[in-house]
């Protein structure tokens, strides 16, 4: 059973269409990224999923039931919002039991279960205090408190760590794991750290403009992506990309010229590939540095910039292809000037066609 | 002592004394500014003391043609008048009455109106505010025999009701609310209507709560304003039972002739309950006052 589908769902603005014919299922259990760029539509979409945007065309079911005009309270979902909105005249305890005292339940069913979920998130220390006194760390696990306690079929997330600073968010992202793991209930996350995405999803559902880039887990969107902006998103160091031109293809592999008169055969998924110009993608630990004169060389270039980040060292090495991001080992002693070769491992190679899909 | 040193101290000497010297005259300035301030301030409050020591008066020390600046024979008599001879009970529970049920009344539809205008979606809505807006142009005693005809037609003339409903119009309430209830962050609102909040819960255990203090100011300066309100109390109401403080004290003077000492304490009596409650809230009351100055300007 599927815990969210969404079904043709197209979502305009007036004449602006921010979502367009988008299909989309969601596995129960899983926890799945909507992963993009500002703009592509990722929060519009799950703010479809929670009933808080009307859905121009299109359905959305829960569990197979469909909750296109069913408003967000009887969707049986809860949301943790960017910006946690507790309520700032309450205190924890009521800001966490406001969706029971809504619903009318006793005082003694709500102070139980606003303790038990305050006992999971060890927030009891704080239920007498309100949101101002609490640090950012706090005010997130209350506003994932808020939502637990609805008791949803499917979690919520819109981007509920941008407002963390970066060692909060990694200790909140293992939080959020183990809160999925510990409940098993289906989450869907929006956020435009790839990082994030990464980290916590089984699943990531990439966006562009309102369409869906790709699905797949997160080694698939790593490994084999579908296009050259799935391809560019997703990766820190960000993927090289350079003009080659294809020779022509056998066995599944193009023959390609590099810039500056070598040639490669990177392997290619279609048989007809077109020959002529395309884009070749290379991430920046599939380039490997050797000597400059050495034959098995794709580039011969000249360090610009050398970053030392202690496990791993960046460089950015300038070659025929342009600059290249290079991530080589921590101990590398290079420095700015150094003539280098770059190897390029052929087999983790991307070749794009003009339009930017995989070849 | 050498001749450079003797130099040195010399001007060391001179730049002291010339330091001092500005000070001094700082000093002065300083002086003058605050005996002007003060001369000033005296000036002001000067009418406010007099009125209130001539309430302790005999009448004839007060047509003296002689200034005392402290009665000779100080006395509670006019006040023992005004409180023991007039019907001041009924026109202070009267006062309290209207003024109360102006600034509930005010400020629950206003807060309601302004919740409907910023939050809901409805047709007409961008109508309603802007007539709102409108109603700025039209001073309300323009209006006045408009209301006193539709008071006649109700059969509401020389009655509280009478007196309560046309100050109920205040768009200035609402428009500030509207405000404020604007910049309220959408996420608060999604979130509640995610917890199954309708809107009137919205309103009142959201946004009121909220804006706990714009309320506080907007009830004690509606509050105040019908409290201190003259003509129209005066003009639908004809009958000493259903007046109110301001109109009550013109009959004393009508009733027990030109008694300056009398009529003054009866309007010391009549200022005193909003002087204390401006006293006690004078800080929501500014906040109120330039909420209100900041739209109309």
């Amino acid at each position: 059973m599927h815990s969210v589908e969404l079904r043709h769902v197209t979502k305009r603005y007036g004449a602006v269409q921010a979502i367009g014919d988008l299909s989309l299922t969601v596995e129960k259990g899983s926890f799945t990224a909507l992963l993009g760029p500002s703009g592509c539509g990722k929060s519009t979409l799950l703010r479809m999923i929670a009933g808080l945007e009307e859905i121009t065309e299109g359905q959305c079911f829960i569990d197979d039931v469909d909750v296109t005009d069913v408003p967000p309270a009887k969707r049986r979902i809860a949301m943790v919002f960017q910006s946690y909105a507790l309520y700032p005249h309450m205190t924890v305890r009521q800001n966490i039991a406001f969706s029971l005292s809504i619903a009318g339940a006793s005082r003694k069913e709500q102070n139980e279960k606003t303790t038990t979920v305050a006992r999971m998130l060890q927030l009891e220390p704080l239920l007498d205090r309100r949101p101002a006194q609490l640090s950012g760390g706090q005010r997130q696990r209350v506003a994932i408190g808020r939502a637990l306690v609805r008791e949803p079929q499917v979690f919520l997330f819109d981007e509920p760590l941008s407002n963390l600073d970066a060692m909060l968010r990694v200790q909140m992202r293992l939080e959020l794991a183990k809160l999925h793991q510990d409940l098993g209930t289906t989450m869907i996350y929006v956020t435009h750290d790839q990082t994030e995405a990464m980290t916590l999803a089984d699943r990531i559902v990439v966006l562009d403009k309102g369409r869906i880039s790709q699905v797949g887990t997160p080694l698939d969107l790593y490994n084999a992506p579908a296009n050259k902006f799935v391809a560019s998103f997703i990766g820190s160091p960000g993927m090289n990309f350079f003009g080659v031109e294809v020779k022509g293809v056998a066995d599944r592999r193009a023959h390609v010229e590099l810039p500056g008169g070598r040639s490669a055969d990177i392997p290619v998924h279609s048989a007809d590939v077109a020959a002529g110009p395309a884009e070749l993608g290379v991430r920046p630990e599939h380039l490997t540095l050797v000597a400059a004169d050495d034959p098995s060389a794709a580039f011969k270039g000249t360090v610009a910039i050398v970053e030392h980040l202690g496990n791993s060292t960046i460089l950015y090495v300038d070659t025929p292809a342009g600059q290249l991001i290079v991530e080589g080992e921590g101990n590398l002693s290079l420095k700015s000037g150094a003539a280098v070769g770059l190897a390029l491992e052929t087999s983790r190679a991307h070749l794009f066609d003009a339009d930017g899909a995989v070849a | 002592m050498s001749a450079s040193a003797e130099t040195g101290a010399g001007t060391v000497a001179a730049l002291r004394s010339r330091r001092l010297s500005r000070l001094r005259r700082l000093d002065l300035i300083g002086l003058v500014i605050t005996l002007t301030t003060v001369a000033a301030a005296v000036l002001w409050a000067f009418p406010l003391y007099w009125g209130l020591v001539t309430t302790f008066k005999r009448e004839y020390e007060v047509v003296r043609p002689v200034v005392q600046l402290w009665p000779e024979h100080f006395t509670f008599e006019n006040y023992l008048h005004v409180l023991l001879q007039t019907k001041i009970g009924i026109w202070y529970l009267n006062s309290l009455i209207t003024s109360s049920a102006v600034a509930v009344i005010v400020v629950g539809m206003a807060a309601g109106a302004g919740y409907a205008i910023s939050q809901l979606n409805f047709p007409g809505r961008r109508l309603f505010w802007w007539m709102i807006l409108a109603s700025f142009m039209v001073p309300i005693p323009a209006l006045t025999v408009n209301h006193f005809i539709l008071m006649s037609q109700f059969h509401w003339v020389n009655s509280l009701p009478g007196v309560i409903a046309p100050q109920l119009i205040a768009p200035v309430t609402v428009i500030i609310y509207k405000q404020f209830f604007d910049s309220v962050p959408k996420d608060f609102r999604e979130a509640a209507v995610i917890d199954g909040a309708n809107d009137f819960q919205l309103l009142f255990r959201i946004y009121l709560p909220m804006n706990w203090g714009i309320t506080t100011a907007l009830a004690i300066i509606t509050f105040i304003g019908a409290w201190n309100l003259f003509l129209w109390p005066f003009i639908v109401v004809n009958t000493e039972e259903k007046m109110n403080i301001t109109v009550g004290i013109t009959q004393v003077h009508d009733a027990f002739g030109v008694s300056y000492a009398r009529d003054l304490a009866t309007a010391m009596l009549a200022a005193l309950p909003v002087a204390v409650v401006y006293l006690i809230f004078q800080r929501r009351v500014t906040q109120a006052i330039m909420l209100s100055a900041g739209i109309k300007g």
